[in-house]
């Protein structure tokens, strides 16, 4: 050896020395982090989606959402064609394929047209690319299953569950389909709403400070009701009221004020971890749902969402978020507040028609989740808001149960819970569920 | 000196790892063949060869270094230094057939020698399409809760590098199925009338069973100030005095345990929580029995005679009501005074039988100069000296001087107490009479030691309680068993009967 004069100890007390010098350099590095302005980088969003090879959709549930998202779809982009469609009922699907017709030229062959419980598979397995997806919330976690197993591109709508055990159906399908490549929009359409979006990337750059709590409301009207007819049975009544009956919406919490929770979500990027809510019903007219929630959320970092629903007429109304930080507040798409109240954000609207200040976004957002769906898919950049989505309906699912029962419902134990909503047999008859009117203190409560 | 030591040790597995990184070195010391040349225990190949892990759906076969070392970046070069030096060390020094490789098996130690990182490196995608509802369950409670650090991948998947007979990690719906030959099957309970030892009978089952008369008395209750492995629970020492009963003989067994298993099971699990809760609550006539265990409950250690685990306290109490309404005399769960009344049979020593704790288990200087003094606890006692990997049958060992079996050791046994630490000091003044322990708590009094317990443990006083918790960790189903315990294997129970009118106490 040529060093051979080295010694033994010499050499190895180098050895020790780059050892101990290898182990230091690291510490250093990081401890030269240097405070700049922080850049939050969102997603481009097209006007159009790109052109590419056709791209197929199936729609499961063809009702008036289903219906609606399907125009939505084919209003994204070149090359997007409605080709199956299935329901529980005919008529359905009739208005639906007639809509599609009409409005947007394209007619879905007959014998792609299914009817029944077990119609989403049929349309799963008739060569689509993409599912379509407006069903009753109820059935929404076995369908998305079935379309990621068969490896689909999903447009589901929200809210994704009714109840725990299909919050972690949601949540493990949204897992399997990131490990497919797959991509999943929500109908959380505020996420492709572009002042939302705008408002967003300021408020995680800082603009309103550190978030110390939130508002969020969806205080509306009564939705709709249909009342029972003699020539229905007890299944076909229930389906086609389903916004008035728990198994199959989750309620109105969960199936409409959904969207503002997702906000509160999206923006703090945390999650409750704790509900402790009430409700009643004082004016609807059939099904088993309350009208009206009243919930306080704790969050993983200890703050406060205060959350509020209602679906009663003449009553003030106010749909929307706010979201308090220590520099300021935001209503979560137009407008950034200081603490003063002085605006130091505003959302560019673009002009309306009379070239005018406008206040609406350029791309209906309903739309533009569509475009970001087929965007994603034809530039190979999956995205995937199943998880996020199925969270957000979680917390829903808490507030829900937390007002039923009068008591606090904690995410671990909603996480452990094996509450599933709805009878075991589907066919049309009779349904073996209960149809009792929840009353807090007295009603069941879920445990670990 | 000291320092120049603290340079020179550090220097030198630097200097020998920098010497190894040669490369080529590197390689072929991590070659299967090269492990394997070594590692000559038992097994350690063919378990390997028969594994999932070797006979991949890919084709790729697992290496020993894939699992055994942490994958480069996360401390491999530090995990091959270390373990390199340490079976050199070991090859030099120690005789391979001296370990006890069984025990090494257990998951406990296998945790120290497999690399949780090295599992995630390839199993990057947890959620694979093929994943089942309990698999998404289990790995969603293991990405989400914040506990996943007690959770390593082989606390579910222990089989996966090493083939391991009859492990199971999944719904095991025929467990307990299997009848062996045809025997006779008793029609009747037996009738017992006087105060003296009996065998009770199972109807519509050919289980019989050993009861054995306990007479009443006093006895003092805890340990001494002075008792060596003596902790804080164990006192004051209180005088009580328990009322005359009979106790089993030998801890329930996987026969006692099965006739009652197949006689109540529920058809596989229901998911409507509400129902279930329900029939709990009422605790009407007919007993709903437990639901199939997930996994593998005897740990394929065998059943009949052997004591039965893995059942919850709730299984353990259920147990007792069914037995009590099949024999139509009144069976349950022994308080925590009585158990420990009949382990003592009189003794006021650390054990029944004669014997210094200190010998039977040495600590510090003395542990390494001699051995442990075991000659007499190993013909009472199963514990970590003679069957540190499972349970044995109840005629290895001699009975106290009631005639009762394994109360110190084989498994530990549920007691119908709530367990609180200061449980003596919070009875009455002066002799108490027949205590029953706290009115609340949540967790209950677990007494004796196991298989598992070295023998400060096995002392007549020691004390222990269920963790209900821990033992659940590793159960996916939602919500987890009330009927099976998935990770808690050393604890059975072993059933009293009162001395009433049902038997003769008239």
């Amino acid at each position: 050896m040529k060093n051979s004069s080295i010694s033994r100890r010499n050499f190895l007390g180098k050895a020790a020395t780059v050892g101990v010098a290898g182990m230091v350099v690291p510490t250093i590095i990081t401890g030269c982090s240097r405070d700049t302005k922080k850049v939050v980088e969102v997603p481009t969003m097209l006007d159009q989606a790109p052109d590419g090879p056709v791209l197929k959709a199936g729609v499961i549930g063809c009702g008036g959402r289903g219906t609606g998202a399907a125009i939505n779809f084919l209003s994204a982009g070149p090359n997007l064609q409605i080709v199956a469609l299935g329901d529980t009922f005919q008529d359905r699907i009739d208005s639906c394929r007639e809509t599609i017709k009409k409005q947007k030229g394209q007619e879905v062959p007959l014998e792609n047209c299914f009817v029944g419980f077990d119609a989403y598979q049929k349309v799963i397995d008739s060569g689509v690319d993409i599912i379509i997806t407006a069903t009753p919330p109820f059935f929404r976690p076995e369908i998305v299953a079935a379309a990621v197993q068969a490896k689909k591109h999903v447009f589901a709508e929200k809210p994704v569950c009714v109840d725990p055990v299909g919050a972690r159906s949601i949540m493990a399908t949204a897992k399997k389909a990131e490990g497919m490549g797959l991509s999943i929009v929500t109908g959380t359409q505020r996420r492709h709403q572009r002042d939302y979006v705008a408002a967003w990337q300021q408020v995680k750059q800082g603009v309103i400070g550190d978030i110390t709590s939130a508002n969020v409301y969806w205080n509306g009207g009564k939705l709709w009701h249909r009342d029972p007819n003699p020539e229905w049975s007890e299944m076909e009544y229930m389906i086609r009221n389903w916004v008035n009956w728990t198994w199959l919406s989750g309620d109105h919490i969960v199936e409409q004020h959904v969207h503002n929770l997702d906000v509160a979500n999206w923006f703090t990027g945390l999650h409750p971890v704790k509900a402790v809510g009430f409700g009643s019903r004082l004016r609807r007219v059939t099904g088993d749902q309350y009208d009206n929630f009243s919930v306080d959320f704790t969050f993983e970092n200890g703050i406060h969402v205060h959350s509020m629903c209602r679906q009663i007429n003449g009553c003030v109304n106010n749909v929307s978020e706010r979201i308090q930080g220590t520099k300021g507040s935001t209503d979560c798409h137009s407008t950034i507040l200081d603490l003063a109240g002085n605006e130091v954000w505003k959302y560019q609207y673009p002009l309306d028609k009379d070239g005018k200040p406008g206040n609406s976004v350029k791309v209906d957002p309903y739309v533009q989740e569509h475009i970001d769906l087929v965007t994603a898919i034809r530039t190979g950049k999956p995205i995937n808001e199943l998880e996020n989505t199925g969270i957000s309906t979680m917390a829903a699912i808490m507030g829900r149960i937390s007002a039923y029962t009068g008591k606090e419902v904690t995410y671990e134990e909603m996480m452990n819970s094996d509450l599933k909503l709805g009878p075991k047999v589907f066919e049309m008859g009779p349904v073996d569920v209960s149809k009792e009117v929840p009353i807090a203190g007295l009603a069941y409560v879920p445990t670990k | 000196m000291k320092k120049l030591f603290l340079w020179f040790f550090p220097g030198l597995i630097v200097g020998a790892i920098l010497i190894l990184g040669s490369g080529k070195a590197l390689r072929m010391t991590s070659t299967n063949d090269y492990c394997v040349s070594c590692h000559i225990h038992p097994m350690a190949d063919v378990s390997w060869k028969r594994s999932v892990h070797y006979d991949t759906q890919s084709g790729y076969r697992v290496a020993c270094i894939e699992c055994h070392l942490p994958p480069e970046g996360h401390g491999y070069l530090w995990a091959k230094g270390k373990t390199g030096l340490r079976d050199l060390w070991s090859k030099w020094t120690k005789d391979s057939a001296s370990f006890n490789w069984e025990d090494r098996k257990r998951l406990e130690v296998a945790r120290g020698y497999v690399y949780e990182s090295s599992c995630i490196k390839c199993h990057e995608n947890l959620f694979p399409a093929k994943l089942s509802k309990e698999g998404e369950d289990a790995h969603l409670y293991y990405t989400q809760t914040k506990k996943t650090k007690e959770l390593h991948c082989i606390n579910c998947h222990l089989n996966a590098g090493h083939y391991i007979e009859g492990y199971t990690h999944g719904s095991n719906s025929t467990f307990g199925k299997t009848s062996s030959a045809v025997k006779e099957i008793f029609t009747e309970p037996v009738k017992v009338s006087e105060f003296k030892n009996f065998t009770e009978q199972i109807p519509n089952s050919p289980v019989s069973f050993n009861m054995v008369a306990i007479p009443g008395g006093k006895f003092k209750m805890g340990s001494p100030a002075g008792e060596p492995f003596r902790k804080e629970d164990e006192g004051p020492v209180r005088e009580v005095e328990i009322s005359p009963f009979f106790m089993a003989e030998i801890e329930v067994s996987w026969d006692e345990y099965l006739a009652f298993y197949t006689q109540t099971a529920a058809e596989g699990r229901s998911t409507d929580t509400e129902g279930v809760r329900k029939n709990v609550a009422k605790e009407t006539d007919a007993i709903s029995g437990a639901t199939p265990p997930y996994g593998q409950p005897d740990q394929g250690w065998g059943m009949g005679k052997r004591p039965a685990i893995s059942f919850s306290y709730h299984a353990a109490e259920t147990y007792c009501k069914w037995l009590t309404s099949v024999t139509g005399k009144t069976y349950r769960l022994p308080t925590e005074a009585e158990w420990e009344y009949a382990c003592r049979a009189g003794s006021e020593t650390p054990y029944f039988f004669p014997g210094d704790p200190k010998k039977f288990e040495k600590t510090g200087i003395k542990a390494k100069i001699s051995k442990n003094d075991t000659a007499v606890i190993n013909t009472y006692v199963i514990f970590k000296g003679n069957s540190p990997t499972k349970t044995q049958l109840p005629d290895r060992v001699k009975p106290n001087p009631f005639g009762l079996k394994n109360m110190a050791g084989n498994v530990a046994e549920f007691c119908s107490d709530w367990y609180k630490e200061d449980a003596y000091a919070q009875y009455p003044q002066g002799i108490v009479r027949d205590p029953k322990g706290p009115e609340e708590g949540t967790e209950h009094v677990v007494r004796g030691g196991s298989f598992l317990s070295t023998a400060g443990v096995l002392r007549s006083a020691a004390r222990d309680y269920s963790r209900t918790e821990s033992w659940l960790k590793t159960d996916p189903q939602m919500p987890k068993s009330m009927w099976w315990y998935s990770d808690c294997f050393n604890v059975g129970f072993r059933v009293v009967c009162e001395f009433d009118e049902k038997t003769g106490n008239l």
